[in-house]
């Protein structure tokens, strides 16, 4: 564990380095080890997660330097792989790096191009959300933009109905989700929530509150968030 | 909450399998052997010197210049920490693949 935190160091210093850093945003799992120093240390967040780092690169993109980033993380030990739908990962037996975008229209299943960092992304849904609402927060000692927690734990509630299929991914989601509102409501910050929430659009709240009422231990949620 | 570890477990060893290969093609693509120098009438001569089967055959390079040396040490050193991935990946393999079977 220790040499993978040392790595997620050496990736994140290099890409600020790089001046590529502050133009994304850490999304994922690695978000709860952000949010320890946004909450201060003695709040518990610990979920299972992978080895995936992901970051989200927002659009339009407006990236201030282009950099090669396969090249820059090529001396760390990482190698590129070309994922059969097009996108690109970047692989350490510690870490996996992932790059991502919001999917637009009607979506596609054809990877995005983005010369300006030398990879492929994949475009996912709902990930605009994320991208609205950043702070920043520590992470392994580097400065790093993450989704607003409040953000991050509604995001969470609002794809893991579309984890069909995948009923551990679907749980994972909703383990963080409720880590991060226990987090928030400790912090005294419902409120927030609240707020995020009644910026969404009518149908993902609605989508937010059939998830919350479908599982018993999610029900208190329903009733803080919705009043019901 | 066991069903989602065993989930997380697949999905790494699906990963490790992947990256397994990614190093192995990594690997092919750098070449095989040492660069070695030897002084021959005081002038130093490269020469690459690889194992086949039971013997390590030297391959006579010439005089390099330094920045065929500098390259070629570079891909000796790539090749190094990608044997160590390597290695490490196979390790987790057979980890991920015990605590899937057991």
């Amino acid at each position: 564990m220790a040499s993978q935190r040392t790595l997620c160091h050496s990736v994140l210093e290099r890409l600020a380095k790089a001046g590529v850093l502050e133009d994304l945003v850490l999304i994922g799992s690695w978000c709860l080890e952000g949010y320890k120093s946004y909450f201060g240390r003695k709040t518990p967040l610990t979920i299972l997660r992978t080895r995936d780092i992901d970051f989200l690169v927002p659009r339009p993109t407006r990236l201030r330097t282009s950099v090669d980033v396969p090249a820059l993380l090529e001396e760390l030990g990482f190698v590129t792989d070309f994922h059969r739908g097009g996108y690109i990962r970047l692989l350490h037996p510690e870490l996996i790096v992932e790059f991502l975008v919001p999917e637009r229209g009607r979506g596609t299943d054809h990877p995005v191009r983005l010369p300006q960092l030398g990879i492929n992304a994949q475009a996912l849904r709902f990930l605009n959300m994320l991208e609205e609402n950043t702070i920043t927060a520590t992470l392994e000692g580097v400065r790093v933009r993450m989704p607003h927690p409040a953000a991050f734990a509604l995001h969470k509630l609002l794809i893991a109905p579309r984890r069909q299929g995948r009923p551990s991914k679907q749980a994972k989601d909703l383990d963080a989700a409720v880590a991060v509102l226990e987090a928030l409501r400790v912090h005294g910050a419902i409120e927030l929530v609240r707020e995020h929430l009644a910026s969404m659009p009518p149908r993902w709240r609605a989508r937010i509150r059939q998830v919350l009422g479908t599982r018993q231990e999610l029900r208190e949620w329903l009733a803080l968030l919705y009043g019901s | 909450m066991a069903r989602v570890i065993r989930h997380v477990l697949h999905e790494e060893l699906v990963n490790s399998r992947r990256m397994q290969r990614r190093y192995a093609q990594a690997l092919r693509g750098l070449g095989r052997g040492s660069l070695v120098r030897k002084l021959i009438g005081g002038h130093p001569y490269y020469y690459l010197a690889a194992r086949e089967g039971a013997r390590v055959r030297f391959r006579y390079l010439g005089k390099l210049s330094v920045p065929e040396r500098q390259e070629r040490l570079a891909k000796h050193r790539k090749r190094g920490q990608y044997r160590r991935l390597l290695r490490e990946v196979k390790q987790q393999i057979r980890f991920l693949e015990r605590s899937l079977c057991g």
